[in-house]
């Protein structure tokens, strides 16, 4: 390495074979990665493939977990609307709002009633099924809600949670009559998917809502620009802004550090860095990942 | 097996579904990647966690994966954005004192030698140290020019830098190189 020519040993290095260095470079160690690591990236690799699939799982649990919701709101609307609500009951409201109270009472004597006196698998299974799942489930599906609405946004909104509350005066006639078995079923169906619907909520994206009541509080919300101290707005954001190109996504990031919302800024960062890992954090950013 | 698939082809295959695709993929470039974050990182444990996450971070975002760029473009931005990363959150770097340790044990040796015939064993001793003692910028472009063959534009593209700035860094490198062979 004598008489050195700055220019020609850059052309050398950027030539075939990297010139002298090249050469020299390719005689040491030629270290290669660890089984391990082999077993656990392949590992990856295959239960992303034919199981886990981790990326499309945050992607698709949001959708599915909003589809059921909106499954289930309709379900609910539709039945309320089919078994409760004809044309000249709906206008009553306060007298109504007293009576499902009283089947609650009566389902779980009768529940009690049944688990005192031994029957039958099928009639066992059945009758309290029908009574939580058949008449009462539209109150249980929207009591939680009304409970989680009266804790969350105090009395912002105390109109809307009454009207789907009202409808199920006719509870008390299918409850002391069970209904047939196949209406059980989709029932306990519907309640399982509510279920899930709620796991999956309240685990990935923070929601304690069915997507009908979300669907109604997050208007009002998006319209006052008002952004919700509550996770599920940030949740629903982190959903659009996986949509934005990587420009964009990272200016909606420093706008949300300049609004003061670190936390949102910072799931959207890490979002960010899963979706996009070739692109580079810039600088300005980075301390959120730290 | 008449016609090789190209890495594009087969990270499209993977995202597609196709496991074999990405084996097939992963034993190409297992190498190379773990070379380039061992030399770069100067510690194994670091490099095999970095190996690794790389390749979780493409598994990821494979569904994202365009071939509007080449595949080992795309890989080797994955790893030097966590590259930069750890050199952020590590600086100083504890290797600097591992470095001088070894380099003191090199120079003794040689002082005694007169006639500074170096053999092929003391080259590549002397190559590897100069790598470690390259600032990380210099080293990271070198290393992606002669252990991955990139070209400037490509070692720009996945530095951030510009292509003059890549060149120039590397100049630097091949200086601070013939330096450590001159001692």
């Amino acid at each position: 390495m004598s008489a050195h020519d700055p220019d020609r040993e850059l052309d050398a290095l950027l030539g075939e074979g990297g010139g002298k260095i090249g050469d020299l470079y390719r005689r040491l160690p030629r270290y290669e990665p660890p089984r391990r690591l082999d077993r656990a990236v392949l590992g990856e690799a295959a239960r992303a493939v034919h199981s886990g699939k981790p990326p499309r799982r945050q992607r698709w649990i949001v959708g599915v977990g909003s589809a059921a919701g909106l499954v289930l709101a309709a379900g609910i609307a539709w039945r309320i609307g089919h078994d409760a609500m004809s044309p000249s009951e709906a206008p009553a409201t306060e007298t109504r709002r007293v009576v499902p109270v009283e089947p609650i009472d009566e389902a779980a004597r009768a529940k009690h009633e049944e688990l005192a006196q031994p029957k039958t698998d099928a009639d066992a299974a059945s009758a309290p099924a029908s009574n939580a799942a058949g008449e009462i489930s539209p109150r249980q599906d929207t009591a939680p809600q009304k409970e989680i609405v009266h804790k969350t946004r105090a009395s912002a909104k105390p109109a809307t949670p009454p009207a789907i509350a009202e409808p199920p005066k006719p509870a008390p006639a299918p409850a002391a009559a069970p209904p047939p078995q196949a209406f059980t079923g989709a029932a306990e169906q519907r309640a399982r998917a509510q279920d899930d619907f709620e796991k999956s909520g309240k685990d990935k994206l923070g929601v304690s809502e069915t997507g009908a009541a979300a669907a109604d509080k997050r208007a009002p919300a998006a319209a006052r620009g008002v952004a919700s101290p509550t996770v599920p707005s940030g949740s629903i954001e982190l959903q659009r802004d996986m949509q934005l190109a990587p420009h964009d996504w990272l200016a909606h990031i420093r706008q949300l550090m300049q609004q003061g919302r670190t936390q949102q800024a910072t799931e959207s960062l890490r979002l960010f860095v899963r979706s996009h890992p070739d692109v580079r954090v810039p600088d300005d950013l980075s301390p959120l990942l730290d | 097996m008449g016609s090789e698939k190209t890495d594009e082809e087969l990270m499209l295959a993977y995202a597609g579904g196709d496991l074999l695709a990405f084996e097939m993929l992963y034993r190409r470039h297992r190498g190379t990647l773990y070379r380039f974050l061992l030399r770069t990182l100067r510690h194994r444990a670091d490099a095999d966690e970095l190996f690794q996450d790389t390749w979780s971070r493409l598994i990821a975002a494979r569904e994202r994966y365009r071939p509007d760029a080449k595949f080992t473009t795309w890989l080797l931005q994955i790893a030097h954005n966590l590259i930069v990363d750890r050199f952020r959150r590590q600086r100083p770097q504890a290797s600097d004192e591992e470095t001088e340790a070894v380099f003191s044990k090199l120079d003794a040796p040689d002082s005694d030698q007169p006639e500074r015939a170096l053999t092929e064993f003391e080259q590549r001793r002397r190559l590897q140290l100069a790598l470690e003692d390259l600032p990380d910028e210099q080293r990271e472009a070198f290393l992606l020019r002669i252990e991955n063959g990139l070209g400037l534009e490509e070692i720009a593209a996945i530095t951030g830098a510009g292509r003059e700035t890549v060149k120039s860094r590397l100049r630097y490198a091949l200086a601070r190189i013939r330096a450590r062979f001159a001692t």
